[in-house]
């Protein structure tokens, strides 16, 4: 796992506009406006440290923005910061059919239901969200048996799972998160089908298989356009797509995008703001 | 009844890439919050402004529930993209490093004048061109 560099940065008079975005300059990963200070955040391996960070706050002592500063490093290890919430996640009933559940927790399961066992730790797709029951639901209406399926950002990889648990012959679930590739991994072990279900740390670029009967992504907007024409060489003739992460807003562009590369969208699902779409290339 | 909000978060974060690392991870985590519904439901209502910092302020409720709204980004940040400017200037009362019009200062200065603390268009107008020269951005006349 990745470790942080925190800086806690104190400046008089405290200009949080001005002092920030100076600070973007440098190539930070986020900051925390505090009530009196600001703690910037840099994945360990960049170089910027302390020197650099006060070259750009001497900047704006030159130019009267800030009279003084002062700066303390720490090292912040990354970790399950999603501990406290997972200790009140419950079973979760996607639909009368399908049930998400952690580990930890008991279930009576009712004739006919598929229990998928999850723990989210610091992944995407606990269940709860609108998105991951909108795909769901599309998933067990769309597998018939012995489907490939491709799980595009597949987070914790509840929706590959899912899809074998409901007939799918196999699925390869890849993400670009170091998160994923353990979280994934562990989550189709609890399951016991780590035999069909292969997890992946890459990008779309880093699979080579194609011809997939179904592929699910759950992302957002920006990712979901940038990757169409990797998607449209992935699937199968006659394989199916199934988009969501998306806003109702976000309808128009996708429709443009994905249809002029060819796709058909097929069926569409709403829950609140959140869309699914299904799509087949023409 | 309206549910009592146990904290604020302040954060800022790339538009459309918040994830559960720091700072959104700890931040978040110490209150209870579902950490990755909050960076989905941010990555998708920021993923448009991709290239932008986004400001968000987050209300966590006593329930651990929350809600979000977003900032406009720094006037620094908007005003480097409206000047193709990786960085400002180091030295910005003898090198000047870009230059930027009146009109585009008025465009800057629309986009965050929900939260300048601005009696009218021209005050805002006025605050932006001080940031600018203070990057070592000229105001063109």
């Amino acid at each position: 796992m990745k470790s942080y560099k925190k800086f806690t940065i104190y400046t008089e008079p405290f200009n949080v506009e001005m002092v920030s975005s100076f600070l973007w300059d440098l190539d930070i990963d986020g900051i925390t406006e505090n009530d009196d200070n600001l703690s910037v955040f840099i994945v360990e391996t960049k170089s910027i440290g302390t020197k650099e960070i006060s070259e750009k706050l001497r900047q704006l002592m030159d130019m009267e923005v800030i009279e003084n500063f002062t700066i303390t490093e720490d090292v912040v290890e990354d970790q399950n910061w999603n501990e406290e919430w997972e200790k009140k996640i419950n079973p979760i009933e996607v639909t009368d059919k399908i049930v998400i559940k952690p580990s930890f927790r008991d279930y009576d399961a009712k004739e006919g239901q598929v229990i998928i066992e999850l723990d989210p730790k610091m992944s995407f797709g606990t269940g709860e969200h609108e998105t991951t029951k909108l795909v769901l639901t599309l998933i067990d209406k769309h597998i018939k048996g012995n489907e490939k399926v491709l799980d595009v950002g597949c987070g914790t990889a509840v929706l590959a799972i899912a899809a074998v648990k409901l007939g799918a012959g196999k699925a390869i679930a890849f993400d670009n998160d170091d998160w994923c590739l353990l979280n994934g991994t562990e989550n189709a072990k609890l399951n016991k089908i780590e035999d069909k279900v292969e997890v992946r740390l890459c990008e779309i670029s880093g699979i080579e298989e194609k011809d997939f009967d179904l592929i699910v992504a759950n992302i957002n907007r920006h990712i979901l356009l940038d990757i169409v024409e990797a998607l449209k060489s992935k699937v199968a003739e006659n394989g199916k797509l199934i988009l969501s992460g998306l806003l109702d807003v976000d309808e128009t562009d996708i429709r443009k995008v994905y249809e002029s590369a060819g796709f058909k969208i097929i069926e569409k699902t709403q829950m609140n703001e959140w869309i699914a779409l299904v799509m087949k290339v023409e | 009844m309206a549910k009592k909000i146990s904290g604020y978060i302040k954060l800022q974060i790339p538009a459309g890439k918040a994830n559960p690392s720091p700072p959104v991870g700890p931040a978040l985590g110490q209150h209870g919050v579902n950490i990755m519904e909050f960076c989905k439901q941010f990555n998708a209502k920021t993923s448009e402004k991709a290239g932008l910092i986004i400001p968000v302020v987050i209300t966590v409720y006593s329930d651990k529930s929350f809600t979000f709204i977003t900032k406009t980004p720094p006037a620094s940040v908007l005003l480097k993209k409206t000047a193709k400017l990786d960085k400002a200037s180091s030295e910005p009362n003898k090198i000047k490093v870009a230059k930027v019009t009146r009109e585009q200062l008025k465009e800057i200065a629309e986009t965050k004048m929900p939260d300048l603390n601005a009696n009218d268009i021209d005050h805002a107008i006025n605050m932006i061109a001080g940031t600018a020269r203070s990057m070592g951005i000229t105001v063109e006349k």
